[in-house]
């Protein structure tokens, strides 16, 4: 597939705290590409590198295997952090501003408007946004030149729960038209939900790299409960069982490589209990990612 | 270029603040200088009450070709209230943050600097048409004998002119790249003069005038002042400089060439 952003060697120092440390990464055309790591971790200052605003210290990068110049930029849709606009410009103006320094067609303005639900409100003055809308003309000025990728970090920062889901699911809706996404998040399960590939970062170190899917690769986790008063001994004999957990009143039994929930009921079944409640669970990107970033403060 | 400037524009006109400081400067400027007969014969009538009497017509305030002179100075006293707009349009891409969007949106820092500066261009245009126009009409009402060759007189004091704006409206433009914050920005702004003024009192106290006075045209602010000379000394039977000199003209381009080229630096270094 092809490399839409190659990163070697990105290095940023503020004084003494170096803010990312020697990253390399690859993004692919169509990947949307979770970049995951506590507040702090560097993933600001990181796209703020490839997008001109924070200066290098070291290392380089090339978007669609160039050279980055401030034209490349503008094939890019990119917020960082906050929806950044003139307050006394409508959203319709704003964006008018932003396709002009794009070199973007005025006519895609309204479409971007639709996508993001703002038609609506396209004449009111900017400041006097709700913090949800501000993220959604983020995501239009974003999508106004019909960029090839786009990037947003922490879209749903400070939002409510409604909130939160408008933006997730006017993300995936750009991700199913086929666009490259990087998506900077410090939560798990946001990357998780709307991620292809991730990336973890910790005090600007790459921790981790890879897809999502691959998380929880033979870590099956079978919930089971029924009623057996010595389920827990009985369970301890099932071949397929690498270490058992009580909780909250299940059974959770760690499944050993290459055995699954359907091998755990047969093995029930065979002694004549019927489970009452039988689910698998994949290990999640939350304990992974826990484990990531624990597994080195124990090696520092 | 047209298309930088046309970004910058985007962002003034519908600014309410851009709307209202720079109509004021425009009112203010247009009125003032179209009025300074009004203004001496109403300072002729209160010296008559008092029992002195002057003959304000035989004072050639707005004949050709003095009036060039006349009133380009006095404009001159006027652009500092541009130079506050100029420092709220830099500060605001500051406190917006709007400067950092504009670059990832893809302007190049070059560009972003150079939008500024052409719509520094543009309002010192403006004011140089502004003052022609009103130089051309009150000139022509209140000169007696009009001869044609006075209109071309006036030429070299509309490009001071011009430098003097230009050159104030970058410094202010550099100041704010510099400070970013708007109070103050323009606190600093207005001074500045106080400012190098008083540097200068302490560089050439005590008998060091004679030897490096010429030194004091070199100070920035200064060189700007120096463009067009004050001129009304010569209705009081004194010598003055009725002319643009050479000297004064390069050192205010290379001052206004130094200013922009501070911004750029500032710019092009600093993570926004
Ligand atoms: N302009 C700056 N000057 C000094 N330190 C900074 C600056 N910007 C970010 N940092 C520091 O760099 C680190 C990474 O910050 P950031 O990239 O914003 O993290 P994240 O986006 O992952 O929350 C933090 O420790 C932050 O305090
Ligand atoms: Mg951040």
């Amino acid at each position: 597939m092809e490399t839409v952003l190659s990163i070697q060697k990105l290095t940023k120092n503020f004084g003494k705290l170096c803010a990312v440390n020697h990253l390399d990464l690859e993004v692919l055309r169509g990947q949307v590409f979770g970049l995951l790591g506590p507040n702090g971790s560097g993933k600001t200052t990181t796209l703020g590198m490839l997008m001109g605003v924070v200066n290098l210290t070291s290392g380089s990068f090339s978007w669609f295997g160039e050279t980055a110049t401030h034209h490349t930029r503008k094939k890019i849709g990119a917020v960082l952090e906050h929806p950044i606009f003139y307050p006394y410009l409508s959203g319709q103006k704003n964006l008018e501003l932003n396709a002009m320094i794009k070199g973007a067609d005025p006519k895609n303005i309204a479409k971007v408007l639709d996508t993001v639900e703002l038609t609506a409100r396209k004449d009111d003055k900017y400041r006097t946004y709700s913090l949800g809308m501000k993220q959604r003309l983020a995501i239009a000025s974003a999508l106004v030149s019909d960029p090839i990728i786009l990037i947003l970090d922490e879209p749903t920062n400070g939002l409510d729960p409604m909130g939160i889901a408008e933006i997730r699911e006017i993300i995936k809706k750009i991700a199913a038209e086929g666009k490259t996404i990087i998506l900077a998040s410090h939560l798990l399960d946001e990357v998780q939900k709307v991620c292809t590939h991730f990336a973890v970062l910790k005090r600007g170190t790459l921790m981790h790299v890879g897809p999502v899917d691959d998380v929880g690769k033979g870590e099956e986790i079978v919930e089971v409960h029924a009623y057996h008063d010595d389920l827990g001994v009985l369970l301890q004999e099932f071949v397929g069982s690498a270490s058992i957990k009580r909780e909250s009143g299940l059974y959770q039994v760690m499944m050993k490589d290459g055995f699954h929930s359907k091998d755990l009921n047969h093995f029930l079944f065979d002694k004549g209990i019927v489970a009452s409640h039988l689910a698998t669970r994949k290990k999640s990107l939350e304990k992974q990612f826990l484990e990531i970033l624990s597994d080195t403060s124990h090696k520092s | 270029m047209l298309h930088l400037l046309k970004i910058d524009l985007k962002k003034l006109t519908s600014y309410l603040t851009f709307w209202v400081i720079c109509g004021l400067y425009f009112l203010t400027l247009g009125f003032t200088t179209a009025s300074g007969m009004e203004i001496l014969k109403w300072l002729a009538s209160k010296g008559a009450e008092f029992g002195a009497s002057i003959n304000i017509n035989r004072i050639p305030l707005y004949h050709f070709p003095d009036i060039w002179q006349n009133l380009i100075w006095i404009s001159g006293l006027f652009k500092i209230v541009l130079a506050v707009m100029v420092v709220i349009s830099i500060t605001n891409e500051y406190q917006y943050r709007t400067l950092r969007q504009n670059i990832i949106d893809g302007l190049s820092r070059g560009e972003f600097l150079k939008s500024k500066i052409l719509t520094n261009v543009l309002l010192s245009l403006m004011s140089v048409a502004m003052i022609l126009s009103i130089a051309l009409i009150t000139g022509s009402i209140y000169t007696p004998e009009v001869e044609w060759d006075f209109f071309f007189l006036g030429s070299e004091f509309f490009f001071a002119y011009f430098l003097e704006v230009f050159a104030f409206l970058s410094y202010a433009l550099m100041l704010g790249v510099l400070v970013q914050r708007s109070g103050l920005t323009i606190v600093l702004l207005m001074l500045s003069n106080m400012i190098e003024a008083i540097i200068k009192l302490n560089i050439f106290r005590s008998g060091g005038e004679e030897q490096i006075g010429w030194l004091k045209q070199f100070f920035p602010l200064e060189s700007i002042t120096n463009l067009v000379p004050l001129p009304f000394a010569r209705y009081a039977f004194q010598e003055i400089q009725d002319c643009v000199t050479f000297s004064a003209i390069a050192i205010a381009i290379i001052w206004a060439i130094l200013f922009n080229y501070f911004s750029y630096l500032k710019l092009k270094k600093s993570d926004i």
